[in-house]
C-alpha cells in the first residue's frame, strides 16, 4: 500500500500549493477559436497575473454553465458565450455580476454593454458562396440569395432561428433598422418564418455547427452558405474557392461571464480585465477573423491596415448591417426557435 | 445435486452462495450509479419547473407539440427501415456464411466485424467523404455517365438510413449466422432427398429453424436504433429529426431541462414497450412451437 501513502502525500504536498499560485478555470469553445483565445488573450495575461490557468472546452457552453450551476458543482471560473446566450443566462441567475470596478467600464460602447456578460470580440452572420459556382456575379443582397430562379444553386444555412430570421427579413425588403421593430410586431416573426419556409425546397444542408458549415464551403457541397465570417475567411485563406460579403451581416458579439458561485470570482474578473485589454483583443485578430469590441484596440495600429477588411465591426463594413438584439432574443428566443422548429417539420 | 443433510455443510453452503451473490455486488453497483440513479434523476427533472417548483406542466407541452410526434414517427421510421434492410440484407449474407467452409466462414467473418472495430464517428465521416455531392460515388456515377447530375445521397432520410445500416448489419447478422449454423446439416440433407427444392429447402427447414436468430438480431436492431443520435446528426442534414436530436436540441436550444427529461423518458418508454411487444411474440412462436410439436 505504499503507493496510496506517497499519493496521499502527493495530495497534501499540492494542497498546500495554491497558496502561491492561484487556479483560475476558463471555459471555451475550443477548437481553432478557442486556441486564438489562448494564445492572444488569456495565456498572456496568465502569465502577467502569476496565474495557473486551466482550460476546459465546451461546444455549448450556455448548457454547460446551466448544468454546473444548478447541479451546484461550479467547476469553471470563466464562460465563454454568445451574447444572446449570455443575456439569457444572467435572466436565468446563472451568473455573477461583473465587478466593473476590477474591469474598465469604458472599454465597451454603450449599446454593446452588459452587466452580466463581458463582450469581447464580434463576428457577423455572412453570405458566402463558391466562387467556381458565380464567379463573376454573386448575389450581392439578401433578396438576392433568395432569388432561386436568377442564382440557382444549393443553400446551406443554419439549423437555428437565430441571425436567420433577422436576414430573413432583410431579404424581404427590412431596411437594417427596422428589422427589430418589425420582428417586434405581432406579424413580424410570421412573416420571417414564411420567407424562411419559401427557400427551404432549396436548402440542402442544415448546418448544426460552425465547422460543418466551412467543411460545406470547402468541399462544394454547398454553393451559398450563410456562416459566420470567421469561418469563411478561413476557407478562403486556406485557398478555398469561396467568398463572402458583409453586406446585411448580423453582427454578433462573443462575451465572458463568470459562473454563478464560481470558485475563485475575484481572481476571474482580474483575468478577464487582464484578457481583455486592447492590445490582447486586437492580437486576436492574428488568428481569427472576430473583431474587437473595444473601440481602443482599432486605435493606434494595433490591427494591421489590410485585416481591418476582414472584420464584421470594422468601420468600413458596419454601413448595412445589423446588431443581434441579445434583449430581444431573451424575451422573444423561445417563440422564435418553436417557430422555426416547426416550419423545418413542415 | 444430493440433499445436504449436515446442518454445518448446509450453513457453508448458505455461506458459499451469499459469497458468490456478493460478487455480483460491484456491477450491481456500477449499473445503480450510472443506470438507476440518473434515471432516477430525469424523473424527478421531468416534473420539475426551471425554478424547480413540481409540475406537471413538461408533460402538457411535450405530449401537446406536433414537433415531438414527428419526431417519435421519425424514429420510428429511421428503425423500421433499418430492421427491414438488415432482415433483407442480413440473412441471405448469414445463410452465406453459415454454408461455406470453415475457413472461407472466418475469413468472410472478419470482415463483416471489422467495421464494429471502427469508431462510429470516423464511420460516419468515411460515409460523408463517400456519398457526398463530389464524393467518391457520385464522382464515378457522373464520370462514367451514369447520372447526368450527383445523386442526393447524404444529407437526407437515404444517407442517415445507409449509415446506420452499416451500423447495425454486424450485430444483427451474430445471431442469425449463430443459428443458422447451429443447424442440423441432416435435416437440410433429409428435405433433399425427399425432392425439396433449394428454395423449398431454405423457406420449410432453414427459415424457421433460424427465426429464433433473426428474432434477437431484430431485437437488437430495434432497441438500438430507437437511440441513434450521431449517424441523424451527421448524415441527415438537419432534416433528419428523431427523438434523440430532439433531446438534444431541447437542451442545448432551449435549456428546457424539464421538457427533455419528458423526452427521455418519452423514448425509454418507447424502449420499453418495443422490448416487451418483442419477449411477448417470442413467448407465443415458442407456445406454438411446442403445439406443433405436440399435435
Amino acid at each position: 500500500m505504499s503507493w496510496l501513502r506517497i499519493s496521499l502525500a502527493a495530495i497534501a504536498v499540492s494542497a498546500a500549493l495554491p497558496v502561491y499560485a492561484q487556479t483560475v478555470t476558463i471555459t471555451t469553445a475550443g477548437g481553432d477559436y478557442g486556441n486564438a483565445m489562448k494564445e492572444a488573450m488569456w495565456a498572456p495575461a496568465a502569465k502577467e497575473l502569476g496565474y495557473d490557468v486551466r482550460e476546459e472546452t465546451q461546444s455549448d457552453g450556455l448548457a454547460a454553465l446551466k448544468m454546473q450551476v444548478t447541479a451546484g458543482t461550479v467547476t469553471t471560473d470563466i464562460i465563454h458565450l454568445g451574447s444572446p446566450e449570455g443575456a439569457q443566462a444572467a435572466a436565468q441567475s446563472l451568473l455573477e455580476p461583473l465587478d466593473y470596478k476590477i474591469i474598465d467600464p469604458n472599454s465597451v460602447p454603450a449599446g454593446a454593454k452588459s452587466d452580466y456578460c463581458y463582450p469581447f470580440d464580434s463576428y457577423g452572420t455572412v453570405m458566402s458562396w463558391n466562387t467556381k459556382a458565380f464567379d463573376e456575379n454573386p448575389p450581392k443582397t439578401w433578396a438576392e440569395f433568395w432569388d432561386v430562379a436568377k442564382f440557382s444553386g444549393r443553400r446551406a444555412l443554419r439549423a437555428n432561428a437565430q441571425d436567420l430570421i433577422e436576414i430573413a427579413l432583410l431579404s424581404d425588403g427590412v431596411a437594417p433598422a427596422d428589422v427589430y421593430p418589425v420582428l417586434s410586431t405581432p406579424e413580424g416573426l410570421a412573416r420571417a418564418i414564411k420567407r424562411l419556409e419559401a427557400i427551404k425546397p432549396n436548402v440542402s444542408v442544415w448546418w448544426t455547427s460552425g465547422a460543418q458549415s466551412a467543411q460545406l464551403l470547402k468541399d462544394g457541397e454547398a454553393d451559398l452558405v450563410v456562416t459566420w465570417n470567421g469561418r469563411a475567411q478561413t476557407v478562403k485563406a486556406d485557398g478555398g474557392a469561396v467568398d463572402y460579403t458583409f453586406k446585411g451581416s448580423v453582427i454578433g458579439t462573443d462575451c465572458l461571464g463568470v459562473p454563478k458561485g464560481a470558485p475563485n470570482k475575484e481572481a476571474a474578473m482580474k483575468l478577464i480585465a487582464a484578457m481583455t485589454q486592447p492590445a490582447r483583443v486586437a492580437k486576436l485578430t492574428d488568428f481569427i477573423a472576430y473583431g474587437p469590441v473595444n473601440p481602443a484596440a482599432y486605435e493606434g495600429g494595433l490591427i494591421p491596415e489590410d485585416r481591418l477588411k476582414t472584420l464584421a465591426t470594422a468601420p468600413e463594413n458596419a454601413g448595412t448591417s445589423v446588431f443581434s438584439n441579445a434583449d430581444w432574443w431573451v424575451k422573444n428566443g423561445e417563440a422564435a426557435q418553436k417557430a422555426f422548429d416547426e416550419m423545418m417539420n413542415r | 445435486m444430493t440433499a445436504i443433510v449436515d446442518p454445518a455443510l448446509a450453513a457453508d453452503a448458505r455461506r458459499e452462495r451469499r459469497f458468490f451473490l456478493s460478487l455480483s455486488l460491484p456491477a450491481l453497483f456500477i449499473v445503480g450509479l450510472a443506470a438507476i440513479l440518473p434515471i432516477l434523476w430525469i424523473i424527478r427533472q421531468s416534473f420539475l419547473t426551471t425554478g424547480g417548483e413540481y409540475t406537471v406542466g413538461n408533460y402538457e407541452k411535450v405530449l401537446s407539440s406536433g414537433l415531438t410526434w414527428s419526431a417519435l414517427l421519425t424514429t420510428l421510421e429511421l428503425s423500421l427501415g433499418t430492421l427491414v434492410i438488415c432482415i433483407l440484407l442480413g440473412t441471405p449474407l448469414a445463410l452465406a456464411l453459415a454454408s461455406a467452409r470453415p475457413r472461407v466462414a472466418n475469413l468472410l467473418m472478419a470482415f463483416v466485424m471489422l467495421p464494429l472495430w471502427t469508431s462510429i464517428l470516423v464511420r460516419t465521416y468515411g460515409w460523408l467523404v463517400l456519398l457526398r455531392r463530389d464524393g467518391l460515388i457520385n464522382a464515378a456515377l457522373t464520370g462514367s455517365g451514369l447520372t447526368a447530375e450527383p445523386l442526393p445521397l447524404v444529407y437526407n432520410f437515404t444517407g442517415t438510413l445507409i449509415g446506420m445500416v452499416h451500423y447495425m448489419l454486424p450485430l444483427f447478422l451474430l445471431p442469425v449466422y449463430a443459428a443458422m449454423r447451429d443447424i442440423d446439416a441432416n435435416l437440410v440433407r433429409a428435405a433433399a432427398s425427399m425432392g425439396a427444392t433449394l428454395g423449398h429447402v431454405i423457406r420449410t427447414v432453414i427459415l424457421p429453424l433460424s427465426a429464433g436468430g433473426i428474432f434477437s438480431g431484430s431485437m437488437i436492431v430495434f432497441i438500438y436504433t430507437i437511440g441513434f443520435f450521431i449517424t441523424p446528426a451527421v448524415l441527415g442534414g438537419g432534416k433528419v429529426n428523431p427523438l434523440s436530436i430532439r433531446i438534444e436540441r431541447t437542451l442545448s436550444t432551449f435549456q428546457d431541462w424539464g421538457s427533455a427529461s419528458v423526452l427521455g423518458i418519452l423514448l425509454l418508454v418507447l424502449m420499453a414497450l418495443i422490448g416487451v411487444m418483442f419477449l411477448a411474440a417470442r413467448r407465443l412462436m415458442a407456445r406454438n412451437k411446442v403445439g406443433a410439436a405436440h399435435a
